[in-house]
């Protein structure tokens, strides 16, 4: 009877501290979000090869669908494409002249345009939809070059961002994760604002600039190139409601069809890591006034995708 | 069980295996969580999180099952193995799998075991409460979710505590026998 109630006692400590413990590893997390970073690279690499051989299958009946869906479809979609066709030659030609007009502006500028580098051509394998947090696991990893905070691009359109390494697979975060938060530019107005995940299948725009021109229905939105980590020009989602605030997104591409995605530098070289030491606390005027060497507080430059 | 076999030390090193290999069914409730959670990493290519919460329910079915096996320190450990799956910061899972461990330990003791469908009502009930709880550790970590984008995760998770509870009573009986 003493040895029970002594270790319902000791089990109650225990658990206990086990939740204190949990809840002290979030504020850790809190302060150093990198903790535990290479533990889920690690695992990375253990899981998704093994989704990869499971999916096999699955891609091949995907396949088959696809195929008969073509065969059967294809007529439809010749005649709608010629239609398409038509219009997109005329849009050609006006995109040649201003291509030429562009290369001679930029000519008579000295405009410097980085350049886009391909790291890497992956195919998605898995994406977790039983969590809270949107992700993709890719089958590359650190031994291809891919870092974390680069961005992953399918065939349609923008899919995310790289978030966690392993050596042979990498973690995205997609577009529609609540972290995460593209700076976009609205085609038709050049409004930017931004597309922000809130792990539904829409994403909400936020922040646009010069709110009091309305947008429409259709409208299209690429990454704007703010932030430095996504490639301006790129398509992010076209506008399904734009009425409401804040209008809601499409996203362009989804990890359900882009079997396939380019992951690439980031557009903008990253400041370099070891800047340094600075403060952000406020100096008093005295002591700028006596002259003592106060360290000065750098801009901050802000990661587009926090 | 202890009183039975002679020490540890006048063991042959074969014998001294024997023993502990023969532990393995302490760790079943724990494998089987385990591949819960790994199978909720499938590739299913939805925009929202739907896929039910597997990792929880085996929590719950085995806190249920086998309460001396399923101890919160063991859910804690799960919870940190989900949140490095999921790419959670590292505490939410743990944090949620361990205070539901311990909610069904307390809940059993004062009132004892029950039908299947009062089971699935607690167990739906400790899934909604979770996903109010990830929503204040996914805040606390700094990194706030909508709330109600989660409201399909425990619909389908509350759907598919039937089956959990099938595959967890089936290795039950495999592993532990008939027993209780």
């Amino acid at each position: 009877m003493r040895r029970d109630q002594n270790l319902a006692l000791v089990s109650a400590v225990v658990s206990g501290a086990v939740i204190a413990f949990g809840l002290l590893l979030l504020l850790i997390g809190r302060v150093n979000p990198d903790a535990g970073q290479r533990m889920r690279g690690v695992l990375l690499d253990l899981v998704t090869p093994a989704w990869s051989v499971v999916r096999a299958p699955f891609d091949g009946v995907g396949r088959a669908i696809d195929w008969g869906g073509d065969y059967f479809g294809a007529v439809d979609r010749n005649r709608r494409l010629e239609g398409e066709l038509a219009a997109a030659h005329a849009e050609l030609q006006r995109a040649a002249a201003d291509r030429l007009a562009l290369v001679q502006l930029k000519r008579v500028a000295r405009v410097r345009v980085p350049e886009r580098t391909l790291i890497a051509t992956v195919r998605i394998v898995s994406a977790t939809s039983g969590s809270v947090v949107r992700t993709a696991m890719v089958s590359a990893g650190s031994s291809d070059g891919i870092k974390p905070g680069q961005p992953v691009i399918g065939a349609a359109g923008l899919i995310g961002r790289t978030l966690e390494t392993g050596i042979g697979a990498a973690r995205v975060l997609l577009l529609t994760d609540p972290a995460s938060r593209v700076p976009v530019m609205v085609v038709r107005t050049g409004q930017s604002a931004l597309a922000v995940g809130v792990n539904t299948p829409s994403l909400e725009l936020q922040d646009r600039v010069g709110a009091d021109v309305p947008l429409r229905v259709g409208d299209r939105l690429v990454t704007s190139g703010d932030g430095g980590v996504y490639p301006p020009g790129v398509p992010v989602g076209t506008i399904i409601r734009a009425d409401g605030d804040p209008a809601l997104v499409r996203p362009a591409a989804t990890p359900v069809g882009a079997a396939f995605v380019n992951i690439e530098a980031a557009w903008l070289p990253l400041p370099a890591a070891d800047t340094p030491a600075t403060t952000l606390a406020p100096v008093p005027i005295e002591a700028r006034r006596s002259g003592a060497k106060v360290p000065v507080a750098a801009p901050v430059i802000v990661p587009a995708n926090p | 069980m202890i009183g039975s076999v002679p020490p540890l030390r006048l063991m042959s090193p074969r014998e001294r295996r024997r023993y502990w290999i023969g532990h393995w069914r302490l760790a079943v409730p724990a494998l089987v969580t385990l591949a819960l959670l790994l199978l909720m990493t499938a590739p299913v290519l939805l925009p929202m999180p739907v896929f039910p919460q597997l990792g929880l329910l085996g929590i719950f079915v085995w806190a249920t099952f086998q309460p001396g096996l399923m101890p919160p320190w063991l859910a804690f450990l799960l919870g940190l193995v989900a949140d490095m799956l999921f790419a959670q910061p590292l505490g939410v899972n743990a944090t949620g799998f361990a205070v539901a461990a311990l909610f069904v330990r307390s809940f059993e003791a004062r009132y004892g075991h029950h039908a299947h469908r009062f089971d699935w009502a607690v167990a739906t009930g400790v899934i909604a409460g979770s996903a109010l709880l990830t929503w204040q550790l996914m805040a606390l970590a700094g990194r706030p979710v909508p709330l109600l984008a989660m409201g399909w995760q425990v619909l389908t998770s509350a759907l598919a505590y039937p089956p959990v509870v099938w595959l967890c009573g089936w290795v039950q009986r495999r592993a532990f026998g008939l027993r209780q």
